[in-house]
């Protein structure tokens, strides 16, 4: 898993390409709650190059929303794969996380 | 896919403790048969399973796996097991009684078809087989009738648990084991993920099967099996979005997508569900073992 972290305003993109599992759940984990200060409680995870996550990968993901929105913020996906989505779907986290097609709308959803 | 029944943690390659594997085949009529296509892609790649823990009609397939058949024998006896033969016997009696419950009697064993010929062809694929004897270790689930509760069998007759998982609601009665009365297991878990979680497994390889929503409701059956899809499903989803909070180690989910509308007795695609039992195990199949390849001791993760 290779991340990535850059910033569109006041919002935070952690760009994740590759595998999320047991082995890089936690690298993921630690690199959200990181950009977790002032205004950085919006996040865009960009999800372009995400091929698989486990649930190691969906613990790390919610960890991540439930942070963000504890500080106020939110924690938004962007650019789901198909056998992402399905992982998603079967989980119920598109219940509770808002996905958008690509990072500018989920970036500009923010500005709403 | 190799397994052998063995106490304590289990050795990989080079005598290496390896991570305890363990294998969930949800409620899914005949399209668990998807199960066999997963089996033989573990086997290929020489993935050992400590555990196989089956629902209703995965409950047929977990328990021949354990058993130590081979993909071929199950293909087989999955088709001659899981035909429309099983319901064609009408309890007429029972029927009536929908209308005449005061006159005929009514109550909790109620089921509109005999079960004559499911026990008798169970007993002929299974005989007197016991859960604890079989070569890997089974778990079969069933709903206690009486409270709701997840009903797991991990010994005993596996024709007897195997008849419990699958007592389809109005069909079959209710299954008395051991003294709890069991209807079919997906009414309280369609994927059962549960008792691999409490078992310890590291790894849990979980094949699931959404139910199909009807084309059109023109009967009252047709309107029960709607209302049934659409409660599983919602249940499937949420009790899965649980085990995959709750777990500490990895559940990867395995769903075959079926192009073509599969029936509940539907044996003949038989083949074509085992193909994509394969397909969607061959997708999942380099996550699962760059898992599998972890270090013992690495937690499953956040």
């Amino acid at each position: 898993m290779e991340l990535s972290v850059s910033q569109c305003g006041d919002v935070c993109v952690v760009g994740v390409r590759g595998s999320v599992d047991g082995s890089t759940a936690a690298q993921l984990q630690d690199t959200v709650a990181g950009q977790l200060t002032g205004s950085a409680a919006r996040m865009v995870v960009d999800c372009t190059g995400l091929e698989y996550t486990s649930s190691a990968g969906l613990r790390a993901l919610l960890a991540g929303v439930k942070e963000c929105r504890r500080h106020g913020g939110d924690l938004r996906l962007a650019a789901v794969s198909g056998g992402v989505r399905r992982v998603l779907d079967l989980s119920g986290f598109t219940g509770i996380l808002r996905i958008y097609p690509d990072v500018d709308s989920a970036v500009s959803s923010y500005a709403g | 896919m190799r397994a052998e029944r063995s106490e304590g943690p289990p050795a990989g390659r080079g005598g290496v403790t390896r991570r305890k594997v363990a294998l969930v085949i949800g409620a899914g009529s005949v399209k668990c048969a998807a199960a066999i296509g997963l089996a033989r892609v573990l086997s290929r790649e020489r993935v050992d399973v400590d555990l196989i823990v089956g629902c209703s009609a995965g409950s047929m397939f977990a328990a021949l796996m354990a058993m130590g058949r081979t993909s071929d024998e199950v293909a087989a006896i999955a088709a001659r097991l899981w035909t429309r033969e099983l319901t064609a016997t009408r309890d007429f009696r029972a029927m009536l009684s929908v209308v005449l419950p005061r006159l005929l009697g009514f109550g909790e064993r109620f089921g509109m078809r005999s079960d004559r010929r499911v026990r008798s062809a169970l007993a002929e694929a299974f005989g007197d087989a016991r859960i604890e004897a079989l070569k890997t270790r089974l778990m079969i689930t069933a709903t206690d009738f009486r409270t709701g509760e997840q009903a797991v069998f991990d010994r005993g007759r596996v024709v007897d648990a195997i008849r419990a998982s699958i007592a389809i609601p109005f069909i079959f009665t209710p299954a008395e084991v051991d003294g709890r009365l069991c209807i079919d297991g997906f009414l309280s878990d369609p994927l059962p993920v549960g008792p691999a979680v409490r078992d310890g497994a590291d790894v849990i390889i979980a094949m699931g099967f959404e139910s199909n929503y009807q084309e059109r409701i023109d009967s009252p059956g047709r309107f029960a099996f709607q209302l049934s899809s659409i409660v599983t499903n919602n249940l499937l989803r949420s009790r899965y979005a649980f085990h995959n909070v709750a777990h500490h180690g990895e559940v990867i989910a395995i769903v075959p997508e079926f192009r073509e509308r599969i029936g509940l007795f539907d044996t003949a695609r038989i083949p074509y569900i085992i193909e994509e039992g394969e397909r969607a195990t061959e997708a999942m199949l380099p996550h699962l073992l760059r898992m599998l390849e972890a270090p013992v001791g690495q937690a499953g993760g956040a």
